[in-house]
């Protein structure tokens, strides 16, 4: 039985940022009259033709005689009726242009309002002379260096060149926390230095952010359009030319079958037909898929890196950050060969004691909780550090006794900060008497590095690992003494996300740094059948590459300058925020939030998107068939009553063209909220959801309309 | 002088291939197969054409043309109205074969039931053993004649 | 409404269609694909030679604009060629019935109507044309054109086959379609014509006296060979005016029903082929399901009609079972023969002969069938497979906006080069040279007018009118809605199969184009794609009548 998969909104949660204020405002109203114009319609045919026809018809209602045999002068209410259906057609297409161009825009102030103009500090070198120059940020060329101190706001986006300091990038991310920035890192403009002081190089030239590029992604007169949205519109051109060929066809035959066929009826009919409600929200659609995106705090830097999102079927997902909180906490202290639980925890804190990591903290605190706090702590003082190398792939210490203090009060923390080796050299103190090493680490470094192992040791370092959990080895003095379980902690909802991916066809894949037993525990206990194991980041580029040599799309995330290459081979590619320039650079798409887990939520709101394409589009043709039979037969059968056997919803003429034309105007607002907040769906496979959204849009859109134009039609004969 | 050796390496195939394309399918397969039904069939290949008296009198497919009251009509000659799609119909359904019966007994006397039988035994059907029974005028008129050379001195 | 047993009929034949076609098939792909069959030991020297003596090299492999452009210039020749032999028949041998040439117009549309599939014929050939002619215009044509259906469906195959790198070489198609597909069946088929009845002489008319010593002239003639070449072939241009009406064309229930098969069997073939050819033989399900589901709901359409009794236009011995299953396959393989007269088939069978020719794939023409419903399918998984979330592919490849833009216009030429001359037609009261025709009620006339151009765009050839629109009118738009109907989708189609070529496949399919889900979504899309198309014009004509309470289109 397969696993019951949430729906599509449980599965992204809740939007990130606030609600948005309503887009429907005075201005909006007033932005979507200005839309009428037929300049600014050239952008869309479909409403540009319908408004022409609204002049036909009200010329039509003006000067009647003028369109004899093709008009009853009698009839001039009845056009005028039809000229405002056609005129009030167009403007809920403007309407809905001008609400999905507000909602992006809130949506993108209330990312964009921390760039204002604010003061920056230029440094300017002349000769061996560093002058600071008060400017604004709106004068800051790309390339220009700033001070940046406590307090300051960071003007541009812009890279660390000197100094560490923390930053404070609420604003921008929602994320409280301060962050600590190295050189190297990269700064949001907009955010806040929290402490110390640095130098940054301007990364951007003004207007080049990424959140200029947002903002302009929103205004839909510069939006380019992206691939699916040409092919659509090569669609609708295609079906207005065929329509247009009917109409005039049907015009021709009028004059020479002797049809009798009045134009305003013809006209109508020719509206009915149009795909005017695609024509209409296609624009609206597109927009209302980056607005979502941008609610999740997401940055897509075109429209086509959404709609390639949703055409993703590989999803590389780094281990840590994505399906793992990114911290291994120690769990267990395993003694091996003779030795106490209580001497491995002893060794273990000691030799964690400067190791920064969350791992290295979360040591302390188990032998904290389980009081294997060692006698020897003093002695830290004294010791030589070994910090964490890449080649041996461990770190520890080296104690010297003989010296010793008092510990003073305070946390643990405050004293790991306050006593470095440094220090301990600088008060004059001297290394001497007994040495002791305690060294902790991965495994087989130890066993490659040739110290003593006890019996059993490799045996039970491969089952720590096919439980899932990275085994940890603690040595003293050149022999493992024990081994501590370090466990990941699995993010809390990545599981659903990934059932839903992958019931959608989509094959996710872990990479990780760890070892093939580790990696493959986790794998399966999230539901990914897939990894790479023991990857360096610069492997991730020949993964990318590997997989699309097998014709697949590539989803992938980085936030390194390592991962640079393979951002930008990878088809989508989503950067955190938290990263360097140079994966900001190469990637398609930002996460603000630098949340990894994110690339689901962006592969599934890429599918919302195209899915409402096509739902909208497949509802719009659909629903011709119910307008053909409510106003052809009618048309027709002032020549030939015959054809009054057609004629199943029972219409009359007039009642028919105005019933099918308001049928076919208000369909538009009333599909605004599905344009704006895109088709819901539960995640399933493509077959399951193709026929279900085949039979709602498609089908539905077949029947639909026979029932909205005879409710209508009863509507208009009780008024 | 190169462009026009390219032009006919171009053109050459496309000539070529009509031309020989014609002289096979035009000439050399309706003629082999004229051949080999003269050879095979060459009853049918001639068409069908019917004896009466040592010398062909008609088709078996092609309506023959009765007029005389003796025999039994085809559709083409007795109505212009209910004329077949191709105006040499060689058959008429069962029922207009019997209705004929009456005056075909009047101007030969012979007993109705005895040319109900006749009919009867020359029934086809447009489903071989079922659907809509027809007869073939050619065919039913002549082995009217042979049942009864009496009724039909002169054309036996 | 038909019984039981003519319903099991109608079954048994589609399904030997259907059982022959997927046994057919394997060797049609050894012929395309160029691989051992057992007819090389007698063929292989013979192409060889042919090779040499066309000077086309048989190794080079061409694109999609050089297969297009060989196959529409050798057509033109081909026209040449025929035209030639029509208007000066006059003049040529085994023309014992003496037949002047014909005039140039009536020429000009004969030959793009034959060269073309189409057949659509302003005459009627027992009284015009030489046994001459008959063979080498009009069977000649009818044997190239459809072997030029069946060459650029293969190199649009080439073209969307995943991995592929060229569009194959038109004249090495043409030569082994020609010489290992359709002589050989054509042979087999026209003896076993003979066999049964159909005439195969070039004697001259014999003249006999009838029973009643009147005078009477047998039309004989080498019309075995022709009846072939048009059912197999789906040309449909008769030997005689009546076409499968006349007794000599068709003599009996067995040669009709055999001509209903054969009218089936490539068509039905070409869809198996699509599959085999294409390296992935599931991907042959929409195809298959698509169009004999089509063809199944055009029946019950037909069927749903009055059967008309043997009356006038109908043949005893095939009666109104036969004649209606003929029009309806007739116009769904866009064969254009007939074994009655089109008048006098109901208006429902009628309006399901318009979705024969207006749909084209049910399963349609030899080779463009196949081509029409992968445009069909192209649109289709666009338009609906966006709905599953991705940008659609078919066959691994992304459609994208040029892929679009090129079946769009594909489909729009149909609606053009229909209703534009059919309206030219009423507006330039060229329809008043047809005799009779002022006095049809308006929903017959009309329905003969839309359907003689329908017939036309489709390169179907069946017509209410015949000879009688031998006029200067209808035989240059008809000629030019032909010619339109034939090559720019085949162009477009092939222009379309290029673009496929060196195209990156998605490993994966995100909407599986080959099982029944899909199948049913593509027919309903087609239904309702010709529906938006003509539904005003087939309620001005076959449904008008209907409605109005006529039987047939006698007026």
């Amino acid at each position: 039985m397969a696993r019951r998969v949430p729906g599509l909104d449980r599965v992204l949660g809740k939007a990130r940022l606030a609600r948005r204020p309503s887009a429907l405002t005075t201005k909006t109203l007033a932005d979507s009259v200005v839309r009428l114009s037929p300049v600014s319609l050239l952008a869309n045919p479909v409403m540009l033709i319908v408004e022409l026809t609204f002049f036909i018809v009200a010329a039509m209602a003006a000067y009647p005689y003028a369109f004899v045999p093709f008009a009853s002068p009698g009839e001039r209410r009845f056009y005028a009726e039809v000229a405002v259906i056609l005129l009030v057609t167009v403007w809920f297409s403007t309407l809905s242009d001008s609400l999905a161009e507000q909602q992006a825009k809130n949506t993108a102030s209330s990312l964009k309002q921390l760039e204002t103009e604010v003061p920056a500090k230029k440094v300017v070198t002349e000769g061996w002379e560093r002058q600071i120059v008060r400017t604004e940020s709106t004068k800051l060329q790309k390339g220009d260096l700033v001070l940046l101190e406590k307090g300051d706001v960071v003007p541009m986006d812009a890279e660390v060149l000197e100094g560490i300091a923390m930053v404070d990038e609420s604003l921008v991310t929602g994320e409280s926390v301060a962050v600590r920035k190295a050189p190297g890192d990269s700064l949001i403009g907009g955010s806040k230095v929290a402490s110390d002081t640095m130098t940054a190089r301007v990364a951007v030239n003004p207007g080049e952010s990424y959140l200029d590029q947002m903002v302009r992604l929103v205004e839909s007169s510069k939006r380019p359009k992206t691939p699916n949205e040409v092919a659509i519109t090569m669609v609708l051109f295609g079906l207005s030319a065929v329509f247009t060929i009917i109409i005039a066809s049907i015009l021709g035959l009028s004059v020479t079958l002797g049809l009798s066929v009045d134009l305003s009826v013809l006209i109508a009919l020719y509206v009915c037909l149009l795909p005017t409600t695609i024509g209409a929200l296609l624009p609206a659609i597109g927009l209302s898929g980056i607005s979502r995106l941008y609610e999740r705090k997401v940055i897509a830097k075109s429209g086509r890196a959404i709609e390639t999102a949703g055409d993703t079927d590989v999803i590389l997902l780094d281990k840590t950050g994505t399906i793992t909180v990114g911290n291994r906490q120690a769990v267990e202290m395993i003694p091996l060969d003779g030795k106490t639980e209580k001497e491995v925890g002893e060794a273990a804190f000691l030799s964690s004691w400067f190791d920064d990591t969350p791992e290295g903290r979360s040591v302390i605190r188990l032998g904290y909780e389980k009081g294997y706090v060692p006698r020897e702590l003093n002695a830290l003082t004294m010791s030589e550090v070994y910090d964490f190398s890449a080649q041996t792939r461990t770190s520890g210490v080296k104690l010297h006794f003989g010296a010793s203090f008092v510990l003073p009060k305070g946390s643990v923390q405050r004293v790991r900060r306050k006593f470095y080796l440094e220090d301990a050299s600088e008060q004059g103190m001297h290394l001497s008497g007994e040495e002791t090493e305690i060294v902790k680490g991965a495994p087989d470094s130890f066993l490659k590095s040739g110290f003593k192992a006890p019996q059993g040791f490799r045996e039970l370092v491969d089952k720590i690992a096919s439980e899932g959990d990275t085994p940890m080895a603690v040595a003293r003095d050149h022999e493992v003494i024990g081994l501590v379980r370090l466990k990941d902690v699995l993010k809390p909802g990545t599981r659903e996300k990934i059932e839903a991916v992958r019931s959608m066809g989509i094959r996710p894949v872990m990479i990780t740094g760890d070892q093939p037993l580790t990696a493959k525990s986790i794998a399966s206990e999230v539901g990914i059948d897939e990894f790479v194991a023991q990857v360096r980041p610069e492997d991730k580029y020949s993964i990318v590459l590997k997989e699309q040599s097998q014709n697949h799309i590539v989803a992938m995330i980085g936030d390194g300058t390592n991962d640079a290459p393979a951002l930008a081979a990878a088809d989508v590619g989503l950067s955190m925020n938290s990263g360097t320039e140079a994966a900001k650079e190469a990637a398609n798409m930002v996460d603000l939030e630098s949340n990894p887990a994110k690339i689901i939520d962006v592969v599934l709101l890429g599918k919302q998107l195209l899915m409402t394409r096509g739902a909208v589009t497949a509802f719009s043709i659909s629903n011709d068939v119910a307008k053909y039979f409510a106003i052809l037969p009618v048309m027709f059968a002032t020549a030939f009553p015959a054809l009054r056997s057609l004629n199943i919803l029972g219409l009359d003429l007039q009642t028919a063209v105005l019933s099918a034309l308001i049928f076919n105007a208000v369909v538009i607002p009333m599909l605004i909220p599905l344009a704006m907040r895109g088709v819901t769906f539960k995640p399933s496979s493509t077959m399951s959801l193709f026929l279900r959204n085949v039979l709602i849009y498609g089908v539905g859109g077949v029947i639909v309309p026979f029932i909205g134009i005879k409710l209508i039609d009863l509507l208009l004969g009780v008024l | 002088m190169s462009s026009k050796a390219s032009r006919w390496k171009t053109y050459r195939p496309v000539i070529a291939l009509s031309i020989l394309s014609m002289l096979v399918c035009g000439l050399a397969y309706p003629l082999l197969i004229t051949g080999v039904s003269q050879a095979a069939f060459p009853y049918q290949a001639n068409g069908s054409q019917v004896q009466l008296g040592g010398r062909a009198v008609g088709s078996y497919y092609i309506d023959n043309g009765f007029t005389l009251p003796i025999f039994f009509h085809g559709r083409n000659e007795t109505n212009p109205f209910t004329a077949s799609a191709s105006g040499v119909d060689p058959d008429i359904t069962l029922s207009d074969a019997l209705s004929q019966i009456p005056r075909i007994s009047n101007a030969t006397g012979i007993p109705a039931s005895s040319l109900d039988a006749l009919v009867v035994a020359h029934e086809h059907w447009t489903l071989w053993i079922t659907g809509d029974p027809y007869v073939n005028v050619l065919e039913l008129n002549l082995a009217l004649i042979a049942a009864y050379p009496s009724s039909y001195p002169g054309y036996a | 409404m038909i019984d039981a047993i003519q319903a099991l009929v109608v079954v048994a034949i589609l399904a030997s269609a259907l059982i022959s076609g997927s046994l057919l098939a394997p060797y049609v792909v050894r012929v395309l694909t160029g691989a051992p069959t057992r007819l090389d030991r007698l063929l292989d020297p013979v192409e060889k030679r042919v090779y040499r003596l066309i000077g086309a090299d048989p190794t080079i492999t061409m694109g999609w604009k050089q297969y297009f452009f060989a196959a529409l210039l050798l057509n033109v020749a081909q026209m040449a060629i025929a035209f030639a032999i029509l208007v000066g028949q006059g003049v040529l041998p085994l023309n014992p019935q003496g037949f002047p040439g014909l005039s140039w117009d009536l020429a000009l549309n004969t030959v793009v109507s034959f060269a073309t599939n189409t057949n659509l014929q302003h005459y009627a050939g027992e009284a015009t044309l030489s046994y001459f002619s008959q063979m080498t215009a009009i069977q000649f044509l009818q044997f190239t054109s459809a072997t030029t259906g069946v060459c650029v469906m293969a190199a649009m195959i080439r073209g969307f086959k995943p991995g592929s790198v060229h569009m194959g070489n038109f004249y090495v198609d043409f030569v082994r379609v020609l010489t290992r597909l359709l002589l050989p069946l054509c042979i087999l088929a026209a003896l076993v014509f003979v066999a049964l009845g159909v005439p195969q002489t070039i004697g001259g008319y014999v003249t006999v006296k009838t029973v009643e010593g009147a005078t009477q002239t047998l039309l004989v003639g080498p019309v075995a060979s022709l009846v072939a070449i048009m059912q197999i072939g789906t040309n449909g241009g008769g030997y005689f005016g009546a076409n499968s009406a006349y007794p000599f064309q068709n003599p009996n229930p067995a040669t009709d029903v055999l001509q209903i098969y054969l009218m089936l069997l490539i068509p039905t073939t070409l869809i198996f082929v699509f599959g085999e050819m294409i390296g992935k033989k599931k991907e042959t399900r929409p195809i298959l399901i698509g169009s004999y589901a089509l063809l199944a709901i055009d029946m019950v359409i037909a069927f749903l009609g009055s059967i008309p009794v043997v009356g006038p236009g109908i043949e005893t011995r095939f009666g109104g079972f036969f004649s209606t299953f003929w029009t309806v396959i007739t116009t769904a393989v866009t064969t254009g023969s007939v074994n009655a007269s089109l008048s006098a088939i109901n208006p429902l069978g009628i309006l399901s002969a318009f979705m024969g020719m207006l749909i084209q794939a049910t399963p349609g023409g030899k080779g463009v069938g196949v081509m029409y419903m992968i445009m069909y399918i192209v649109i289709t998984v666009f338009v609906v497979g966006l709905m599953t979330g991705r940008t659609p592919e078919y066959l691994g490849a992304k459609i994208n906006a040029r892929d679009v833009k090129l079946v769009m216009v594909a489909f729009l030429v149909h609606p053009i080069a229909i209703l534009v001359p059919t309206i030219a037609a009423y507006a330039t009261k060229a329809v008043d040279a047809i005799p009779g025709f002022s006095s049809l009620p308006t929903s017959v006339g009309f329905t003969q007018v839309l359907y003689e151009f329908a017939s036309s765009a489709a390169n179907n050839g069946s017509d209410f009118f015949g000879a009688a629109a031998n006029t200067p009118f209808f035989n240059f738009a008809t000629a030019a809605v032909i010619f339109v109907g034939r090559y720019v989708p085949i162009a477009i189609l092939l222009a379309l199969a290029g673009s496929m070529i060196g195209r990156k496949r998605v490993a994966e399919q995100s909407l599986r184009t080959d099982g029944a889900a899909f199948s049913f979504v593509l027919v309903g899309s087609i239904l309702l794609l010709v529906v938006l198309t003509f539904l005003p014009f087939l309620m001005l004509g076959p449904l008008l009548t209907y409605f109005q309470g006529m039987v047939n289109f006698f007026g």
